[in-house]
């Protein structure tokens, strides 16, 4: 079987990094290294998937790669925080699963491209504080103090983490998706060139449309169809196509 | 006017919290209710040799914690006590021994921790705080001898379930209703704690703490005489494990500790079933399960200028003796900096 030359490079990351060893990013000072590479064919393109294992704590991120990535530049990317009841489950508490599928489905058809899938479920501190969060919102008593005290949320890690990674894939520059110019600066922090911001735009469907009929409400609380408050669960705003970002 | 603190309970978490908040130049008072500080992390006396009968040993890895324990007269760091470890059974703690973790143990007893932190502190012992109110402009506290303390800052640093029992004596307060709901849906695990002593010439085991995988009661056996410098006694510490403490915990000690016993001496040997003395200890509400944490202490804003902070094991990921002293850490700098 033959090999192309861009799975050669990703591969050889994994012999580079098995003895890899930084002062890490970061306040947690956290070191990340490529342990595996396969090809992932998926129904939102073509795709290789990279495991990388980090020192921090037993949580396996994961760049979803599109097209040779490996030294390239202003590379399309996406960073995704790990949402199980959006990205697996579907939950309309959250956009999630919408945010995934157009990174990916985007992704996919340019030339090159990663999502960075970072496993931060319920945002550091576990599915089953996020749970206790929705459970607090059922009874109408979410709070800010509460909501930070479940562990919503540590953000500063996330950055640090896909930083690294971004490094380890030697890219040396991206064209960061997102909603949040925020982000670009606390990426660029990590020594990550953002050559360009692209917003992150959803397509509307029968799930999101409440946003477009509620369009004042940019900060506050959107509530959807069943009446539930929408969690801004990635952290970039929500932005539809057709609404004023 | 300098607002007043008074830091309710004297565990790791109280007094890193108001040893913070007196260097910061806050006039801070620890109000305990038993006769040393300390809390969970306990150590007793048996003829004046030290046993440890909370945790067994402290470990962690956030730096600032591992540096306050550097900081304890005649603390043991370079690979301390348990050495050798028996046993296939789950520590309390499954992170106890990974390689990230970093343990210690002090010779002299684990409470010297407590009382190195509460050295220069103002600490009031023998002292339980039976109600709060929420009065216009400060907290007024009554203790069971009818004292009453008053302060503009309340911290509540304490076991989850005995939190939710002090916010329970203040009545209906609209700002605490969604912190009661919050906590109501996490809780603490129990352990049954028995303490033994041996004479010296006993067939004294060739383990430091064992934790046995197959037995319906035992969580360990620790061989605390190994942590002292020159022990005078072979002294054993047996935790049980939370549910078999559970369905125990209102029947009488004698029950439950010759129970254990027993069940030590299957593991252990015949000997141990002649101790020269025992000593019971309930932990009703001895650490909480991994899951079960928040990830920072709350501090809650009551009538306006009034401000009540919560800190403990539970409100920090971990669980444990870290986490009890990074949440009054965190605690501190919070009711520092939002002022």
């Amino acid at each position: 079987m033959t090999t192309n030359p861009m799975d050669t490079r990703l591969n050889e990351l994994v012999e580079r990094d098995r003895n890899h060893e930084c002062p890490g990013y970061g306040h947690d000072h956290v070191c990340v290294r490529i342990v595996a590479v396969a090809k992932l064919p998926s129904r939102f393109g073509d795709f290789r998937i990279v495991a990388f294992w980090n020192n921090r704590d037993q949580k396996d991120h994961i760049a979803i790669v599109h097209g040779d990535v490996v030294g390239a530049e202003n590379v399309p990317t996406r960073m995704h925080s790990e949402c199980l009841t959006g990205d697996v489950i579907g939950s309309l508490r959250c956009d999630c699963r919408d945010q995934l599928e157009t990174a990916l489905k985007k992704i996919g058809e340019v030339e090159r491209g990663v999502v960075l899938y970072l496993r931060q479920e319920g945002r550091g501190i576990g599915l089953a504080n996020k749970i206790r969060a929705y459970a607090l919102q059922d009874q109408g008593m979410d709070t800010v103090e509460a909501n930070l005290a479940l562990g919503f949320r540590d953000d500063e890690r996330d950055y640090a983490i896909a930083a690294h990674m971004l490094h380890s894939l030697g890219i040396s520059s991206v064209h960061l998706m997102t909603n949040n110019p925020k982000k670009v600066q606390e990426l660029e922090q990590y020594g990550v060139k953002v050559s360009r911001r692209l917003p992150h735009l959803l397509p509307p469907n029968p799930h999101n449309r409440f946003y477009l009929e509620t369009k004042a409400q940019r900060s506050g609380h959107f509530i959807d169809f069943a009446g539930l408050p929408r969690l801004q669960e990635q952290s970039d705003p929500v932005v539809i196509e057709g609404m004023p970002e | 006017m300098q607002r007043e603190v008074i830091v309710i309970g004297g565990g790791i978490a109280g007094l890193q919290c108001a040893k913070e908040l007196q260097e910061a130049g806050r006039n801070v008072r620890v109000i305990e209710r038993a006769r040393g500080v300390g809390g969970r992390l306990a150590t007793r006396r048996f003829e004046g040799q030290p046993i440890d009968f909370g945790p067994m040993f402290l470990h962690g890895h956030a730096e600032p914690f591992l540096r306050a324990v550097k900081d304890v007269d005649g603390v043991v760091m370079q690979s301390p006590w348990p050495r050798r470890i028996q046993g296939q059974g789950t520590p309390c703690q499954p992170d106890a021994f990974a390689p990230t973790e970093q343990r210690a143990i002090i010779p002299a007893g684990m409470n010297c921790f407590a009382k190195h932190l509460a050295s220069g502190l103002q600490v009031q012992l023998n002292t339980r705080i039976e109600r709060i109110t929420a009065d216009g402009n400060c907290f007024l506290l009554r203790s069971s001898a009818d004292e009453e303390f008053q302060c503009q800052d309340l911290v509540v640093a304490m076991a989850l379930e005995e939190i939710l029992g002090m916010l329970g004596t203040m009545g209906a307060v609209p700002e605490l209703a969604p912190t009661a709901t919050l906590l109501g849906m996490f809780s603490s695990v129990p352990s049954l704690t028995l303490l033994a002593a041996y004479p010296l010439e006993v067939p004294a085991p060739d383990w430091d703490i064992l934790y046995p995988e197959d037995s319906p009661s035992l969580q360990l056996v620790s061989q605390d005489s190994c942590k002292r410098l020159q022990p005078r006694f072979v002294t054993l510490v047996i935790q049980a494990r939370p549910g078999w403490s559970r369905e125990r915990l209102e029947q009488p000690e004698e029950a439950w500790s010759t129970q254990l016993l027993q069940e030590a001496a299957q593991h252990v040997g015949e000997w141990v079933l002649h101790p020269l003395w025992t000593s019971p200890h309930r932990w009703k509400f001895a650490r909480v399960d991994r899951g079960n944490e928040l990830s920072r202490p709350l501090l809650t804003p009551i009538n306006g200028n009034l401000r009540l902070g919560l800190a403990g094991d539970v409100f920090s990921p971990g669980g444990g003796v870290q986490a009890a002293w990074l949440s009054g850490s965190a605690l501190a700098q919070r009711l520092l900096n939002e002022e």
